[in-house]
């Protein structure tokens, strides 16, 4: 098996047990004691209310495409195989939005408030990276 | 209680360092270069600075410090910002308000780097293009992204699917300024540009192509700027600062719809209201342009057009020079050179002082509307020039 050759910065401090949850299998976000809200990326205090009581929480990894940009040039060597390739903005049906990938579809078939929902993709035996699969309607 | 600071305060002299490719300079010597040319023009000497307020390469640790030294420069007040292309008109905008404060008298303003040789002076410098990126940042880069242009590109996408933009719209944006550059003989990008041709350009991050993307040079610019009382014993008829205002979207680009009705809402409005005049009274305006779609968000929110209009208005040929409203009339970041908002605000005094020849010069110009953006795009900075005081 080839090398995995694309960036995975390490977890921080504030990062980690999202991190954790993404290798068993689960999207977890903090949410708020006090007013209920849900944030991403992880921080200390909850950025609607300040309140320095949270949880992290299980999301249903259910939401839609905000939107997207379609790479046609490599910024790093990792993903010049995969040209062109979709960053896309994922809002879960919670609140945060998500900057990831979208598998099982291509570039061409994306749209702003298609819905998607969460997939786990171990890329190493220590690491393990949210993205986002279509919802079929049918 | 407050206190307006419209006419109370002008742009007085304005230099520029040679723009392009121009590896024999650093990033401090072209701004000195640029700050001299600056006092000269206003008629003053070294010894009447005693403000200074840079910007300049981001990893230059007290920039101020640096520029000064080059200059030998002993001065009451002096910092670098941080807000990232909306720096150079907020720092005008502060240099007012330091005066006002009573802690100088006079200020250059200015900002400088050395963007194109920094990645082709050398064998060395071309191989960092060549390699990966050097810092990466967790929730993004594992999925690819990489760079600024993807932040205008998923705005300019949602966008589009929101309010029926096109791309040929933008490109009436690429199109209008590189026909302002073709008459400044200092612009960077002077060869024609068509629609056709903008349509055909290779893609960068889709819905943005390379003509979508401002162009990085060597440069520098810097202004003077001093008490209205003063500047009229001086050598150039002042720029008036007539407004300014700031609108910092702090919570994030990717929250809330901070990526389609920006913070330029907030600047706009304060500037206005400080000039006491509307949009309709602008004669020109100078846009920050790191990417097309930025500055139709920012003629939106600045209230030329409404939201959702911003792709119709550009279309109609609006920023051309003969067009409702001359835009980028030096060519903008995206045709003369990006140096982060900072010869835009030159443009702009140099239109109110109306001293180009007339294939340049927008006709009885009073007005001229100069914005910046950056900092992680969230920050947003207006600034408004005028002929008169008020
Ligand atoms: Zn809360």
């Amino acid at each position: 098996m080839s090398e995995y050759n694309k960036p995975l910065p390490p977890p921080t401090v504030e990062s980690e047990p999202f991190w954790d949850g993404c290798k068993r299998h689960e999207l977890v976000v903090p949410r708020c004691d006090a007013c209920l809200n849900h944030w991403f990326p992880p921080t200390a205090t909850c950025p609607k209310c300040w309140s320095t009581d949270w949880t992290w929480t299980g999301v249903s990894g259910k939401g839609k495409i905000y939107s997207f940009g379609v790479y046609h040039r490599a910024y790093h060597k990792g993903f010049a195989d995969e040209l062109p390739y979709a960053l896309v903005v994922v809002e879960l049906d919670e609140g945060p939005r998500l900057t990831t990938n979208v598998v099982g579809c291509k570039p061409d078939e994306l749209s702003c408030d298609m819905p998607v929902e969460v997939v786990f993709d171990d890329v190493t035996e220590d690491r393990t990276l949210y993205k986002f699969k279509p919802v079929n309607d049918s | 209680m407050s206190t307006n600071l419209s006419g109370k305060y002008a742009i007085v002299g304005v230099g520029q360092s040679p723009l392009g490719k121009v590896p024999e300079l650093g990033p401090i010597g072209l701004f000195a270069v640029a700050a001299k040319n600056a006092i000269e023009d206003a008629g003053l000497k070294k010894e009447d600075v005693d403000g200074l307020i840079t910007r300049g390469p981001d990893d230059v640790y007290c920039h101020h410090q640096r520029v000064g030294e080059a200059l030998g420069l002993n001065v009451t007040f002096s910092t670098s910002t941080a807000n990232g292309g909306a720096s150079q008109t907020m720092a005008v905008a502060m240099a007012c308000m330091a005066i006002e404060a009573g802690v100088c008298n006079t200020v250059v303003v200015g900002y400088g780097r050395d963007t194109w040789s920094r990645t082709h002076r050398n064998a060395e410098a071309k191989q960092a293009v060549a390699s990966s990126p050097r810092t990466y940042s967790e929730f993004g880069s594992e999925f690819g992204r990489f760079g600024a242009p993807v932040n205008y590109a998923v705005s300019a996408r949602r966008h589009m699917e929101r309010f029926g933009t096109t791309k040929a719209q933008l490109g009436a944006i690429a199109v209008a300024f590189r026909n302002h550059a073709r008459k400044n003989p200092h612009a960077f990008m002077k060869k024609p540009l068509t629609l056709d041709e903008y349509l055909g350009a290779r893609l960068i991050v889709d819905p943005l192509c390379l003509f979508d993307c401002s162009v990085f040079i060597d440069g520098a610019g810097a202004v003077v700027v001093t008490s209205a009382e003063r500047a009229r014993d001086l050598r150039q008829p002042p720029a008036y600062v007539r407004g300014f205002g700031f609108g910092n979207r702090l919570s994030g680009w990717y929250n809330d719809d901070n990526m389609i009705n920006t913070g330029a809402k907030e600047a706009g409005e304060a500037a206005y209201k400080m000039a006491g005049i509307g949009p309709q009274d602008v004669d020109t305006a100078q846009i920050y342009d790191c990417f097309t779609h930025m500055v139709l968000l920012q003629l939106e929110d600045y209230g030329f057009c409404a939201k959702g209009e911003g792709g119709p208005f550009v279309g109609s040929g609006a920023l051309e020079f003969d067009g409702v409203l001359p835009t980028n009339t030096s060519g903008g970041q995206l045709s003369e050179g990006h140096i982060e908002g900072m010869l835009q605000v030159l443009e702009g005094a140099r239109q109110v002082r109306r001293e180009h020849t007339p294939d340049r010069q927008v006709k009885d110009c009073n007005i001229a509307f100069v914005s910046g953006h950056g900092g992680n795009t969230v920050c947003q900075s207006a600034l408004i020039l005028g002929r008169e005081a008020g």
